[in-house]
């Protein structure tokens, strides 16, 4: 082990063992926000790899997230499988569907790719999560119930176990986090960054475009849809809703407004678009200074739509990467600071 | 075949206005380089102020042809603007950013517009349609009634891309464009006031859009993600136009009309029209160039 590792799963561990216990306190509304907060990070984190890392733009990634769900509910609920076979099958939907949809991006690029996920995400949205003929698959228009579910002996149904699975996803968010910044470093990681930075340099590098292209968007889909695989733990049940064409561009717009080529932007990323909603309907309508307002789930996506604009123009490194920049150029201007090379994580 | 014929007015009534939203898509795409995904939530927007002001307001003594005509002159107004406002605020500041930069910041004016218009107008809720001429006024050609509606939106739609081809090949404005949509530098160095002509460019795009929006109420199920969502199939017509071509984006927006037309004499589903524009994509995309298409800069 090098030291970095070292420090990384230090840093992992101090941050699990601070998070697990974050939500004891709250109701149980607040409880599946950061359980959902959980979900969003790894479609944060799967962008995080596919863009970040690979240079593929997605606008489909909760569409991976929604495969995820509904296939770990067809195992749990239609088969009577356990929940951990629930989300290994979810995992391999998603990871299948990601290799289906990384076949076309093996010629694509760019504004083109966006145009084919942004269909991939409309079509499953309104046909493949809708339509009669894959009842099989979404269990109709009523969806999946999961109830008391365990994983490994553990209970960790939604209505009484919920920090349970709170903290089983908090774990693998971990865990997955550590090896996505180790990925960074990793052969496969210099791989994806070289497609990144130029697909002809690449290959004439000897980097094998195809495999390494759809490795990078079964990864991608894996991830997100081990974190939708959750989706009917915490929810009870699932529905097209969450995982609509709105919530991918969502997803895309957080991952690049808090930083596409950051691991911690994901967690940043996945916190902001769970409870920020939730919030602003508990707590934004009341009365101020004699003048009733209301503001709703809409002024969410209002805002997130405008900062996303705002810090395209005005921070292009996205927030977390301006932090850093920050950090590093205080660090930098301390007396007696070794000059050292920012490099991205 | 009679149902064959009505299925083909639908599908080409429908093509029409995919056809006319591909356009400004184009239009855009050409001169300002911005691939506008937000091309759909533009229109909507200038829609529902159309909509705002045909539904919302009483309009005593006015005959209802008068208050079409203001319900769509104040979403046009409000188009130019909302394209200008665009222009100035958002899209001057990133013209030397890469495409897909662009691109997402695009995204970012969707989602702002889009939940904008449901604050406003609430999402999911039925919303009565904007008819431009009554809807009892057909006409019945070898036993298939033919709309007025229909004839009203082909008419437009083919007036519009010729009047944009026109514009853009005989009056020196179009030359202008043309230029900046060949080289920005060059075409400022020989005089051509870039930012005026990409500020005309989103104000025309805007208005287009707001067209296509408000004549596609009565076909589809109105409401703001719906209009908003509209962008796929629009983007599939200006692909099969490589988003250059507009002659070709028309044509491409006719048979992307029919295409997802034809199947709903068999099958009734929501969904399936999306599946078909995605194959469209897919198959211009793919099999057409295998490098991706050819106007496309990386």
């Amino acid at each position: 082990m090098m030291p970095g590792h070292i420090v990384r799963f230090a840093v992992a561990l101090v941050a699990f063992a601070i998070l697990a216990r974050l939500p004891v306190g709250l109701d149980g509304a607040f409880q599946f926000d950061a359980a959902l907060a959980l979900i969003w990070a790894f479609g944060i984190l799967s962008i995080v790899l596919l863009t970040g890392y690979a240079g593929q733009v997605s606008l489909c990634q909760a569409t991976f997230a929604g495969v995820g769900a509904y296939g770990a509910g067809m195992v749990v609920a239609s088969l009577h499988g356990g929940y951990l076979l629930g989300i290994v099958v979810g995992v391999l939907f998603a990871m299948a569907l990601g290799v289906l949809v990384g076949l076309p991006a093996l010629r694509l690029h760019g504004i083109t790719l966006a145009i084919v996920t942004l269909g991939i995400a409309l079509v499953f949205d309104k046909y493949v999560f809708q339509d009669h003929l894959f009842d099989w698959f979404t269990g109709g228009t009523a969806g999946w119930q999961v109830a008391n579910a365990s994983i490994l002996g553990i209970k960790v149904d939604y209505s009484k176990h919920l920090l349970a699975a709170y903290d089983i996803l908090l774990a693998l968010f971990c865990i997955t986090a550590v090896l996505m910044v180790n990925l960074h470093q990793s052969g496969a990681g210099r791989r994806f960054r070289a497609i990144r930075d130029s697909e002809v340099a690449a290959s004439t590098m000897g980097v094998n475009l195809t495999r390494y292209k759809l490795l990078a968007f079964a990864m991608s889909a894996g991830i997100a849809g081990l974190g939708g695989s959750f989706y009917p733990l915490i929810a009870g049940s699932v529905s097209p809703q969450p995982f609509w064409v709105f919530t991918s561009l969502q997803l895309a717009a957080i991952g690049v407004l808090m930083g596409v080529r950051y691991v911690p932007a994901a967690a940043l990323g996945g916190l902001f678009m769970a409870v920020v909603p939730d919030v602003l309907t508990r707590y934004g309508h009341g009365a101020f200074m004699g003048r009733v307002y209301d503001i709703s789930n809409d002024w969410f996506q209002i805002a997130l739509g405008l900062l996303l604009i705002a810090q395209l123009i005005l921070l292009p490194d996205g927030v977390w990467g301006d932090l850093r920049n920050h950090a590093a150029r205080i660090r930098s201007a301390l007396p007696g600071a070794a000059r050292k090379q920012v490099r991205p994580a | 075949m009679s149902e064959f014929a009505a299925y083909t007015i639908i599908g080409l009534s429908v093509g029409a206005i995919f056809a006319l939203a591909a356009l400004g898509i184009v239009l855009i795409y050409r001169v300002t380089g911005v691939l506008n995904f937000a091309h759909g939530a533009m229109g909507m927007f200038s829609t529902f102020v159309a909509w705002q002001v045909f539904y919302g307001y009483p309009h005593p003594g006015m005959p209802s042809w008068a208050v079409t005509a203001e319900a769509i002159l104040v979403g046009l107004a409000f188009a130019v603007v909302l394209g200008l406002l665009l222009e100035l605020l958002v899209f001057r500041w990133v013209r030397n950013r890469p495409q897909i930069v662009k691109a997402v910041i695009t995204i970012g004016v969707l989602l702002a517009l889009q939940s904008t218009a449901s604050l406003i107008w609430k999402n999911n809720q039925y919303h009565l349609p904007i008819y431009l001429a009554p809807q009892d006024w057909t006409r019945t050609v070898a036993g298939v009634p033919i709309g007025f509606n229909s004839i009203l939106i082909m008419v437009v739609a083919l007036g519009l891309a010729f009047g944009l081809g026109a514009l853009l090949r005989w009056t020196a404005f179009g030359r202008a464009m043309r230029a900046v949509s060949d080289n920005p530098t060059s075409a400022a160095l020989w005089g051509v006031r870039v930012d005026y002509v990409g500020a005309v460019s989103w104000m025309l795009g805007s208005v287009v859009a707001a067209v296509a929006g408000i004549l596609i109420t009565p076909f589809i199920n109105f409401d703001t993600t719906s209009l908003t969502l509209l962008i796929v199939d629009s983007l599939a017509a200006a692909l099969i136009g490589g988003l250059v071509s507009l002659p070709l984006t028309v044509l491409g927006g006719f048979v992307l009309g029919l295409l997802e037309t034809y199947p709903q004499i068999w099958i009734q589903s929501l969904g399936l029209p999306r599946l078909i524009a995605l194959f469209v994509i897919l198959a211009v995309l793919i099999v057409r160039s295998p490098r991706g298409l050819p106007g496309v800069a990386r």
